[in-house]
């Protein structure tokens, strides 16, 4: 109790930066969030093409570049070579067609010409292509069905005009769910970051070395008061960890009343737990208050942009990700996304978070009793 | 009267020098030994031993007749522990820095806060309990420091320099707060490098340098060892060489130095030794103007036992 009474007077004496460091952090979480809205609808985009046709502009050649007026942009340009490959260097077009002298005439005789084409790499060229190749192959299955230019039209543009509706079935709020993903995996660099500020300040008075001589000297065993030093630093966790999560409620709003909120809400407690005992294990390594702030961005900075808190997972190397396992930011955030993309919360579903965080509470295992090793080999170094 | 401390053939080797060599004693309930020896002499590596804070080569140590060891926290309960570096948290006032301190030991509240309030009796903190370490002066720091380590009413004291760079009202409030701790009933081992401080507080005395036990024994005891039975010091004006070596050949003078315009005379045994001198100072028409006499120093006794002053 008196260690408790102690870690709460030296959190009083700095409350102000203890504050104002939280409040950032969890700010930051918030902002990173809202800087991330996800987009819930669509509009097909049209690349930017020009058309050089060398051919008369009648029968299946007039109705291919209707086809390529219907579903592309047709920029203006300069009839010069050095016009279009400025053109496709500068992005200002991303494909050009070359309809080939004789074109209609071939397609109509069974043959169907090569159409040369320039295009400048990127994705709105190869959707262009596709495009293209989507008019050639429809028109050549109509090859040879008549000998009639109208009709073989005919046929290419009801082909080609036929949509086919999709619905989503999903019954997953994905904005929501993204809103509480980005939100819930930055948690691992703002209440990582903020634990081993805090725990490290509080610590490092603990740890002074006169103090920690004079306290290894007395007739309390280390190991009790580790114990009573990491229960009254885990208070400060839960408080923290509560009020990270009413601001997600704030921030979030329905979707954290889910049964997906409340998984996010256990994982972020257990990676609250393992990072509390990070926070300690570091805290009896450093006892320089002037270090904590570079301990702070090694190790939340760090191990957030290697397991994904800020770029998403899906973006990051395979070296990158296998070398994050070892870890615990890993595990929190790989939970947050199998959690965002889970259908129904079941047990089956719910076995590789439930996993995840078993491999978090080892961590905190592990680091607890690294912890104790230190104090040991301290009081007697 | 039983021994709280014996050390016996302790000896503590870091890479190729030895700290302590060989060092054997013992302390006996109730007595304040006084631990002395320059800087280096092995007086802090002596105390981290007996703490167990480091770990020794060869030796054994039992305090209140069991083996010292770093688990021994039924030993570590009646121990008290004053560091010449003060150990307070900044964040703490003065009341909560003794009762935390005292909480490592105590676990009961009502009887802890009877202690905290007996320490900051000792040590005449009543007017600075809610001050914070900051707001301190040197002096009232380092009755601070006392009371945390020994708010706990330990049996045994150690005390590493309690005094260093302490106002004189404050020093005499430590020392009689040491007194005091002492007819309370508790074991004191006092280490300074002051030799007055060592003359009033200690009832026996150990003199150690390069890790061995070089003399103990009661100041008057030790003081004998020195063959020194008074110090003449007189300021001279200028004195012949003759002068000096005549001097040094009467029987009773040990030793005779002129530094700067100061004639030292050291004697081994001493009857009408300031009459001789000034008889024949003036005999031979030495001017002179200021005269001491003095008894030896444990000072003396070092110099005498190691060549060194005991601050070199």
């Amino acid at each position: 109790m008196n260690i408790f009474k102690t870690v709460l007077k030296i959190l009083n004496k700095n409350k102000f930066i203890v504050i104002l460091y939280s409040v950032i952090l969890i700010s930051f979480g918030g902002i990173n969030m809202s800087s991330n809205e996800t987009v819930d609808n669509f509009v097909a985009t049209k690349p930017d093409i020009y058309i050089i046709n060398n051919d008369v502009n009648k029968g299946i050649t007039k109705n291919l570049i209707k086809y390529l007026s219907d579903n592309c942009n047709i920029v203006k340009l300069k009839d010069n070579e050095e016009a279009i490959n400025d053109a496709l260097f500068y992005r200002d077009a991303n494909y050009i067609i070359y309809i080939p002298q004789g074109f209609r005439e071939d397609f109509l005789s069974g043959k169907v010409d090569e159409i040369e084409i320039k295009s400048s790499g990127d994705y709105q060229s190869s959707f262009a292509g596709m495009i293209l190749e989507r008019y050639i192959k429809v028109a050549a299955s109509f090859q040879g069905i008549s000998d009639n230019e109208d009709d073989i039209i005919k046929g290419i543009n009801e082909t080609l005009s036929k949509k086919a509706k999709v619905n989503v079935v999903s019954k997953l709020d994905t904005s929501g769910m993204n809103r509480a993903t980005v939100y819930y995996n930055f948690a691992s660099y703002s209440i990582l970051a903020c634990l081993v500020y805090i725990i490290c300040l509080i610590l490092s008075s603990f740890k002074k070395p006169e103090i920690q001589r004079r306290t290894t000297i007395s007739s309390s065993n280390y190991k009790s008061i580790n114990r009573k030093l990491l229960a009254s630093n885990s208070m400060l966790s839960v408080i923290l960890w509560a009020v990270y999560v009413i601001v997600s409620f704030i921030l979030i709003g329905s979707t954290m009343s889910s049964k997906h909120g409340a998984i996010y809400i256990l994982n972020l407690l257990v990676f609250t737990i393992c990072a509390t005992t990070i926070a300690f294990f570091i805290g009896n390594l450093v006892n320089n208050k002037e270090a904590i702030s570079g301990i702070v961005n090694v190790i939340a900075l760090g191990s957030s942009f290697l397991c994904g808190a800020f770029v998403p997972m899906e973006y990051l190397p395979e070296g990158v990700l296998k070398a994050a396992h070892v870890l615990p930011s890993y595990y929190f955030i790989k939970s947050n996304e199998i959690v965002k993309t889970m259908e129904a919360v079941d047990s089956d579903a719910l076995k590789p978070v439930f996993e995840n965080m078993g491999i978090l509470l080892i961590f905190s295992l592990l680091f607890v009793v690294l912890t104790n090793v230190v104090s040991r080999k301290k009081a007697c170094s | 009267m039983e021994n709280i401390i014996e050390i016996s053939n302790l000896t503590k080797i870091y890479s190729e020098l030895k700290a302590v060599d060989d060092l054997s004693f013992n302390v006996k309930e109730g007595e304040i030994l006084g631990l002395l020896g320059p800087n280096g002499s092995g007086k802090s590596t002596t105390m981290n031993c007996l703490l167990s804070l480091i770990k020794y080569n060869e030796g054994t140590i039992k305090i209140f007749g069991k083996k010292m060891s770093p688990d021994s926290y039924d030993i570590k309960a009646k121990i008290g522990v004053v560091f010449q570096d003060v150990a307070v948290f900044e964040e703490l006032s003065v009341y909560d820095n003794i009762d935390y301190f005292c909480g490592l030991y105590i676990k009961d509240k009502k009887t802890r806060a009877e202690y905290v309030e007996d320490a900051i009796k000792l040590v005449g903190l009543e007017d600075y309990k809610k001050f914070y370490p900051k707001k301190l002066s040197g002096g009232l720091l380092r009755r601070l420091n006392i009371a945390c380590g020994i708010a706990h009413k330990p049996k045994l004291i150690l005390l590493d320099e309690p005094t260093v760079a302490v106002d004189p009202q404050s020093r005499n409030n430590i020392l009689d707060g040491i007194k005091k701790l002492r007819d309370e009933g508790a074991t004191i081992i006092y280490t300074t490098h002051y030799m007055e401080e060592v003359e009033i507080l200690c009832d026996r005395v150990i003199i150690i340098d390069k890790g061995k036990l070089l003399a103990s024994g009661t100041t008057d005891e030790l003081k004998k060892l020195a063959r020194i039975e008074e110090k003449i010091t007189i300021e001279v004006g200028k004195v012949d060489e003759k002068y000096i070596d005549i001097i040094k050949s009467w029987d009773s003078v040990e030793k005779v130095s002129l530094n700067a315009n100061l004639l030292v005379i050291t004697y081994s045994e001493g009857k009408n030794n300031l009459g001789n001198i000034m008889d024949y100072l003036n005999k031979e028409k030495i001017k002179y103007n200021k005269v001491y006499s003095e008894r030896p120093t444990l000072n003396d006794v070092f110099l005498e036992l190691t060549g060194k002053e005991l601050r070199d």
